[in-house]
């Protein structure tokens, strides 16, 4: 898992003379319109060296597990996500890391790590009932639904197990789980995003937004900082919401839809992993000039966006994600409380990246330039 | 006979020198004429043998991945009726025989999966329908090979095998799988070749899968792409046919100023290119380098041949040498004996008439030069031999003779005593012996005078010293013989014995 070091100098150093020829002066994070070349320029500028540091720091695979000393030699785990999808796969192999790196001082993590093949609250609800009864020293979910899954957290605390929240979503507030892992700004990245597309595109038009699970708080919160961002301009409006429930194919269904009854479309916001990549298709089938923004590292989405087909991605830290739960519940397992050893809420960063970013993600993640 | 053997001596010596001469130079001669024909096929030869080189080279390193692949999928085969053999009655059991099976084949990832997708690894359970691709199908009809491409920039080599029947806590199981880390399997594959070759392992769409560079041309990324504005168009438009109907090929470009010889083969079954490229001068050096080596040897082996013929050459000479002397000095002595003899009375041991009369010429030589002033003859002659002979008989008158002849050592220890007849001397004196001819003659006088009355020996002699007038010896000898007579007529009256008694 370790990362090519000459590998990614390489391709920093060609994103750093790339970025230097296209933006000699300056680096925008928010664009304000495209140059002659087709690449965005904007008012906030960085130096290229910043944005090559920002994108390499995006995502961090180079982890080491802190001085903490376990009280037992094995540990046995059970986590559960929304649902079987290559974010929350990110998200095994820095657990995996993790694991790998306890075994190496002679402590033997064992873990499940469990989804439905569709979001479901029930599904989650069945599982966390399951793994109540199975003597694990911790559980760990991604909440589904908070109204639904925090009052089962609750009742599952109260009976004695230590329940965390990781990855995307955490529990409702007030929630009796002990520690959360995992984006906490899923509405910031939600706003952040739409009032990139909103600058691209002059603060006008038909905005249509693609949703992931229903009632999965990370995709639902980035959809309303979504709506809250174009509700700030009164020459923009939502042409219409999707659901695409995580599914590419579906997706790119819902947005050959959309392109189809609104054919003044100018942007499309995308909440989850899978609904850029579908967009994305969509849009290059039918030759649309729709702006797109997104979220994840998909890598046909990075390739889109290299091609200039999105305009901006927005890319979580999986890993850390996956390496971060697994070292908290190593030490929640132990009968530690959030303090000084862990925080309550640990914040995993988000990194908006744009074209001339895409290589050097493409190389970071898939080692693949292309 | 002498001279043969001289001339038989230096014939052979002469013929050694110029046949080692000749070896020599033959040797030296055809191993440099070897050298330089090596060295002139060796450029010849170079782009013939990289091509067989490389293809060789890619072709093994492709059957060491097919027989990685193969006796992979052979282990799985081998080890689910054993799995299935196990008594597996929790998921900590099932874990544990993962672990062994994972120890046993020393593999990163070996996993099980059911048939809801649940992957069973030796630490984790994992739902995996999005992490493995060939999840996607509903059911595994025959061994799959895939590669995947991991978040994080890692590429792995999936092989996978149905497992139908198979049944895990309670569980129909549909799958079995091991996925090997590409790095490690180029790491395998540089271990026969440290450092002389590039090679990489690409996908078809000339992704690079085993992070490794064909040196500064492809360093790590598409090799595709990398190459579409180093070659020529035809040929990367053939490599990139090629690629994608994974067919074998090669070329030979150049780049920044050098040589590069590319080779590619298809991998089977894994949609893999082995590319294998080599610097040309690197052959070029290896080729030379082996060349090198020969001609090292060889001018060892002429260095060893040469100082092995010139030692021989030497021991043969100093032997010769050796041999020579002794013989010479063999013949020296041989010829010291022989004139020794041929000078020598065997009767007294002193010099002979032969001897005197060499000395005579010699003298004579010297005489008339005018070389010689202190020169003195004694003539000698013993008195009543015959009648010792007659009365006593010959052993007597030898005895007569040796003791007359001791005599005239004793007294004449510095002159030179010949015995010229059966009762005759002749004493040449010179130098020390001419200066006390006097003083010696009158002290031998007085001897022979007492003899006279014991019947000892008696001398009878007379001497004479040369004169400017002498032209030789004789002149003087006459002086000498006369003095002599005359004494022996005084030694008669005195009672000495006389040849008439």
């Amino acid at each position: 898992m370790a990362l090519d070091v000459k590998k990614i100098c390489l391709a920093a150093a060609s994103a750093a003379a790339a970025a230097f020829l296209i933006y000699p002066a300056s680096y925008s994070t928010a664009g304000s319109g495209a140059d002659a070349s087709g690449k965005e320029s904007g008012a906030e500028t960085l130096s290229a060296a910043r944005r090559e540091k920002d994108v390499q720091g995006a995502v961090n695979f180079e982890h080491a597990l802190d001085s903490y000393q376990p009280k037992k030699d094995h540990y046995n785990f059970y986590f559960t996500y929304k649902i079987v999808h290559p974010w929350w796969d990110a998200v095994a192999l820095g657990m995996e890391d993790a694991q790998r790196q306890y075994l190496k001082q002679g402590i033997t993590v064992t873990y499940e790590y469990m989804a439905p093949n569709a979001a479901s609250a029930a599904d989650q609800t069945e599982r966390l009932l399951g793994a109540q009864q199975g003597g694990y020293d911790v559980i760990g979910v991604d909440v589904a639904d908070e109204a639904i899954i925090s009052p089962i957290i609750d009742e599952m605390v109260d009976s004695g197990c230590k329940v965390m929240t990781f990855s995307s979503s955490d529990a409702a507030v007030g929630c009796k789980r002990i520690a959360y892992v995992g984006n906490t700004h899923n509405y910031k990245d939600g706003a952040d995003l739409t009032e990139a597309l909103c600058e691209k595109l002059n603060y006008e038009g038909e905005v249509a937004i693609l949703v992931g699970s229903k009632g999965a708080p990370c995709h639902e919160d980035r959809a309303k900082g979504a709506k809250d961002t174009i509700a700030k301009y009164g020459n923009m409006k939502i042409a219409a919401i999707e659901y695409d429930m995580d599914s590419v194919d579906l997706a790119y269904e819902l947005a050959l839809k959309i392109l189809r009854e609104h054919p003044n479309l100018a942007g499309l916001v995308c909440c989850n992993m899978s609904n850029p990549v579908g967009v994305a298709r969509a849009v290059v089938e039918t030759g649309s000039d729709v702006v797109i923004v997104g979220m994840d590292h998909d890598q046909e989405a990075l390739h889109y966006l290299d091609d200039g087909v999105i305009y901006c991605l927005g890319v979580q830290d999986c890993y850390s994600i996956g390496f971060e739960t697994l070292q908290t519940a190593v030490k929640i397992a132990d009968g530690n409380l959030p303090g000084e050893m862990f925080p309550e809420k640990r914040d995993e960063p988000t990194t908006i990246i744009r074209q001339q970013d895409a290589a050097l993600m493409l190389s970071l993640l898939y080692g693949d330039v292309l | 006979m002498m001279k043969d053997k001289d001339i038989s001596d230096k014939n052979f010596i002469l013929t050694a020198v110029i046949g080692s001469l000749l070896v020599m130079a033959l040797v030296i001669g055809t191993t440099l004429w070897a050298s330089n024909e090596t060295a002139s096929e060796t450029d010849e030869a170079v782009t013939a043998v990289s091509h067989f080189y490389l293809k060789a080279m890619a072709d093994r390193r492709a059957r060491i991945i097919t027989n990685l692949i193969n006796n992979n999928f052979e282990h799985m085969e081998k080890l689910l009726p054993i799995i299935a053999e196990e008594n597996i009655d929790s998921q900590e059991t099932l874990r544990a025989v993962i672990g062994k099976i994972k120890t046993l084949l020393s593999l990163k990832r070996f996993a099980l999966v059911d048939e809801d997708n649940v992957v069973y690894t030796q630490y984790t359970t994992y739902t995996g329908g999005s992490r493995h691709a060939f999840l996607t199908a509903d059911k595994l009809n025959k061994r799959e090979i895939s590669t995947v491409y991991l978040y994080g920039s890692s590429k792995q080599l999936c092989l996978v095998i149905p497992t139908d029947g198979l049944v895990l806590l309670g569980k129909p199981f549909k799958a079995c799988f091991v996925q090997i880390d590409i790095e490690d399997i180029a790491s395998l594959l540089a271990f026969d070749d440290p450092g002389r070759t590039c090679f990489g392992l690409y996908d078809r769409s000339g992704v690079n899968l085993s992070n490794t560079s064909l040196g500064s041309i492809v360093s790590g990324q598409n090799i595709l792409e990398a190459t579409k504005d180093i070659l020529p168009k035809p040929e990367w438009e053939k490599m990139c046919r090629d690629f994608d109907d994974e067919a074998y090929g090669g070329l030979t470009f150049a780049f920044n100023g050098a040589e590069e010889t590319l080779f590619y083969v298809p991998i089977p079954d894994a949609g893999w290119m082995m590319v294998i490229l080599i610097r040309e001068s690197i052959i070029n050096d290896q080729i030379r380098g082996i060349s090198e080596k020969h001609l090292e040897i060889s001018n060892l082996q002429i260095g060893v041949t040469l100082g092995s013929m010139l030692l021989f050459a030497a021991v043969l000479l100093w032997r010769l040498w050796k041999i020579s002397r002794m013989k010479l000095e063999a013949e020296m002595e041989n010829s010291r004996a022989f004139e020794s003899l041929a000078n020598t009375d065997a009767l007294t041991g002193v010099r002979n008439k032969h001897a005197y009369s060499e000395d005579e010429a010699a003298l004579n030589r010297k005489i008339m030069g005018r070389e010689i002033e202190k020169l003195a003859v004694v003539a000698c002659d013993i008195n009543g031999l015959k009648v010792v002979n007659d009365t006593k008989g010959h052993a007597a008158g030898d005895k007569l003779i040796k003791d007359a002849s001791a005599l005239l050592r004793e007294y004449f220890v510095h002159g030179t005593v010949y015995r010229t007849g059966g009762d005759e001397f002749v004493v040449l004196l010179q130098e020390k012996g001419y200066d006390t001819r006097e003083e010696t003659i009158r002290s031998l006088n007085e001897i022979v005078e007492a003899n006279i009355a014991t019947d000892g020996v008696v001398i009878s002699m007379g001497y004479s010293t040369l004169e400017p007038n002498d032209e030789r010896l004789h002149d003087v000898f006459e002086r000498a013989d006369r003095m002599m007579y005359e004494r022996k007529q005084e030694l008669k009256q005195m009672g000495a014995k006389t040849r008439e008694e």
